[in-house]
């Protein structure tokens, strides 16, 4: 769906961290250095981001 | 006992704590995580029907979310906190609970479709300053011709009430680390030091030796494979303290707000012990 607002485990805000995400992704940069350099240091934080699918917008028609 | 910052930012502080022991250490860890209050956003009114936009367009007040999980998800946005200003509002004395500028914060977020709404979108009525610390965090998306309109209030509240009032994120501590081993050891080679997962064992021509202690996560993996030849052991009366906060108080605010509660729960203790006297 959207991304959560905070990692599941720990509470860290993460959803602002997804666009940002995507960018460093599309300029090249492979996941893990991604991560790294939007300061995701618990693997708790970073799979919220590695392992979310953007879904919202197949779910926009049937709001 | 002393008190040393060994880094202090906005958000985050690693802290070293020496001649203390496990209970006073885990005391300020759990005061820190309970008892430190910050603002969330508690109260969420959305407006139900159509919403007329400034282009006279109409638009339905229909999201691809629940209300439920847009009233969730403004809750865990930090809202940013001033401890001087604020009382909770059910202890307000002005309003007697009611409602007023000293125990309460009220947003509007007011977007039409299509498009993100923002954490930014959330505008504060009246003083400006208390917009979400990140203004990027995103609410729910919104198609053609759907609308949100919601007004909410945020009130003062601490981490055993509910989550979203948590002030700080992993608060943890850990004993200081001690790696005793001898250093002309010619068993200690690269295949010891390569075993470690924060990389700070170093084998060369000078001897075995450890670059950056504190990073040690005591997870004995060198132990295991020197064959004990290296000792871990941790300092039961030192520690190594961290925490992160989400943006609505600052790491010192809250450590300092965190030792006066603990130190109001202990005098109210000697309170009552001193009556029964």
């Amino acid at each position: 769906m959207i991304i959560p607002v905070r990692c599941f485990t720990c509470g860290k805000v993460i959803g602002s961290e997804w666009q940002r995400y995507l960018q460093l992704l599309s300029g090249g940069k492979d996941a893990r250095e991604a991560l790294d350099d939007l300061r995701l240091e618990r693997y708790c934080c970073r799979r919220m981001i590695l392992s979310h699918v953007d879904l919202i917008d197949d779910v926009i028609p049937f709001g | 006992m002393k008190i040393e910052f060994r880094g202090l930012e906005e958000n985050r502080a690693q802290i070293l704590i020496e001649d203390a022991d496990p209970a006073f250490v885990n005391a300020l860890r759990r005061t820190l995580l309970a008892d430190v209050p910050k603002m969330a956003i508690e109260d969420v009114e959305f407006h139900l029907g159509p919403i007329r936009g400034e282009d006279g367009e109409e638009y339905e007040s229909v999201t691809p979310l629940f209300d439920e999980i847009i009233a969730h998800r403004l809750g865990l946005v930090p809202i940013p906190t001033d401890l001087e200003l604020f009382v909770p509002r059910d202890r307000c004395e002005s309003c007697e609970g009611e409602g007023c500028t000293n125990c309460t914060i009220m947003y509007s977020l007011n977007q039409k479709g299509p498009g993100t709404v923002f954490s930014k979108d959330l505008k504060p009525i009246g003083d400006l300053h208390f917009a979400p610390v990140e203004p990027d965090i995103p609410i729910v998306k919104l198609g053609e011709g759907q609308a949100v309109l919601i007004y909410s209030t945020a009130i003062l509240g601490t981490g055993h009430q509910h989550a979203k009032w948590q002030a700080v994120q992993a608060v943890a501590y850990k004993y200081y680390p001690i790696l005793e081993f001898d250093p002309k050891d010619k068993a200690l080679d690269e295949s010891v030091a390569n075993v470690c997962p924060v990389n700070i064992l170093e084998a060369g021509d000078g001897g075995f030796r450890v670059t950056d202690i504190e990073k040690c996560t005591l997870c004995k993996l060198c132990e295991e494979k020197s064959e004990g030849r290296i000792k871990v052991k941790g300092d039961p009366t030192r520690f190594l303290f961290h925490f992160e906060t989400d943006g609505s108080l600052t790491a010192h605010d809250v450590l300092l707000k965190g030792l006066e509660i603990l130190q109001e729960k202990f005098a109210g203790v000697a309170e009552n012990v001193g009556a029964l006297t």
